[in-house]
């Protein structure tokens, strides 16, 4: 099993700062939705990983630990994670992103 | 070269993949996208075989993002890591031999003008700092004498990253590497004093730990390289195999990179700056208004 990074929407949709968007070296692998949050009841969207592309570098991790100062990202071994987003789940809007979150391990 | 080439052929669009028809729907092509919008568009990079971590890919994301027109960009470049990135992108990629990256885009780059005339075509050369400090030295420098309206943009790691970590002439002096043990015996050569020297119009030294910034000098860079003159920046790319870094620790050592020796620094002509508050309206560098004349004392 491997690393890849798991965003607390709670935590995440509480602010609005979207830092680790700008900062993995991965193209489109830290995506944002911005409706994740106000359906829970927060004030902003949330983002969100799409693990098939993450490479468990944990810059975000740093980036949201000392840049945003948030705490919000913790690596997660792929198999605890219960649900989470793949590419082929992602939907583009227009100036937004949703994914429907399932499984990440198959089997 | 133009919008049209990233369209989809009648009757193809179901049998292209998700990526593509992403690509061609929610990209940033023909509508211009910035950094603060990441994560909500489709990008032009797509996977890569860059490693886990790295700033250079990081960087070149970025660079891909800036590109005022992406549909009228050509990227070239040369050997080195940075190379399997922009490969990987949604724009044409001209893979030099090693070293004439600067000459292929001289070439290229006057022929775009002589076939689409006014309409601008851009040309922007990334390379690491082997490919242009030392195997294509000569040639870079002499198409900035030559004043080749083309962007530069060097990727310096400070090491041949791809090769198992040789000395460039952009290492610091001193620096043990893998395969130079005894120490680099000279300083870190001087490209940002030589491209001014040379007669660039633009020049800027970045570190990717500040994405509006790169965002701000790349677009410069490129627009500045339509019809001012050449155009230069020194991007620092840590490798973070060869110096070792921890991955969650590249931006830390980004930044003390930056507070150390790195320092963000930007040179610009006086005709460039007039020609980007004319043309594209970049109120920094309008003309201050002149002061008003003191009132004399009664």
């Amino acid at each position: 099993m491997y690393l890849v990074a798991n965003i607390s929407v709670e935590i995440c949709a509480a602010t609005s700062c979207r830092l680790c968007t700008q900062f993995c070296p991965e193209a489109n692998t830290i995506l944002y939705n911005n409706e994740a949050g106000k359906e829970k009841g927060y004030k902003y969207g949330s983002a969100y990983v799409a693990v098939d592309r993450c490479k468990g570098c944990a810059q975000c991790v740093w980036v949201c630990d000392n840049m945003a100062k948030h705490h919000a990202i913790k690596m997660v071994m792929i198999d605890q994670l219960p649900n989470a987003a793949i590419t082929d789940n992602v939907t583009y809007g227009e100036k937004s992103t949703t994914a429907q979150l399932a499984s990440p391990v198959i089997g | 070269m133009s919008l049209d080439y990233v369209k989809f052929s009648t009757g193809f669009e179901k049998f292209m993949p998700k990526e593509y028809r992403d690509m061609v729907e929610h990209g940033p092509f023909g509508r211009k996208v910035s950094v603060s919008q990441m994560g909500t568009f489709k990008e032009i990079l797509e996977e890569h075989p860059m490693c886990a971590g790295c700033a250079m890919t990081l960087f070149i994301r970025l660079a891909m993002i800036s590109f005022p027109n992406p549909e009228d960009t050509i990227t070239v470049g040369t050997a080195g890591c940075g190379r399997l990135a922009i490969s990987q992108a949604a724009i044409p990629f001209v893979y030099g031999n090693y070293g004439d990256q600067n000459g292929v885009a001289s070439g290229l780059s006057r022929g775009l003008r002589l076939r689409f005339g006014d309409k601008p075509k851009d040309v922007v050369v990334m390379v690491g700092d082997g490919g242009m400090a030392d195997i294509g030295f000569s040639g870079t420098l002499h198409s900035w004498f030559r004043k080749e309206k083309f962007a530069t943009i060097m990727l310096d790691n400070e090491v041949y990253g791809n090769t198992g970590g040789q000395e460039s002439g952009m290492t610091n002096k001193g620096a043990v590497l893998k395969m130079a043990p005894l120490g680099k015996k000279f300083e870190k050569m001087d490209m940002v004093s030589m491209a001014k020297v040379a007669g660039c119009a633009y020049v800027a030294t970045v570190v990717p730990n500040n994405p509006r910034r790169v965002e701000s000098v790349i677009k410069k860079a490129v627009l500045i390289a339509r019809e001012v003159g050449p155009t230069y920046i020194q991007a620092y790319t840590s490798c973070n195999i060869e110096y070792a870094i921890p991955t969650d620790k590249v931006m830390e050592d980004a930044k003390n990179v930056e507070n150390d020796r790195y320092q963000f620094s930007e040179y610009i002509t006086d005709e460039a700056k007039q020609y980007l508050s004319e043309r594209y309206g970049y109120k920094e560098f309008l003309p201050k208004p002149a002061a008003a004349a003191a009132i004399p004392q009664a």
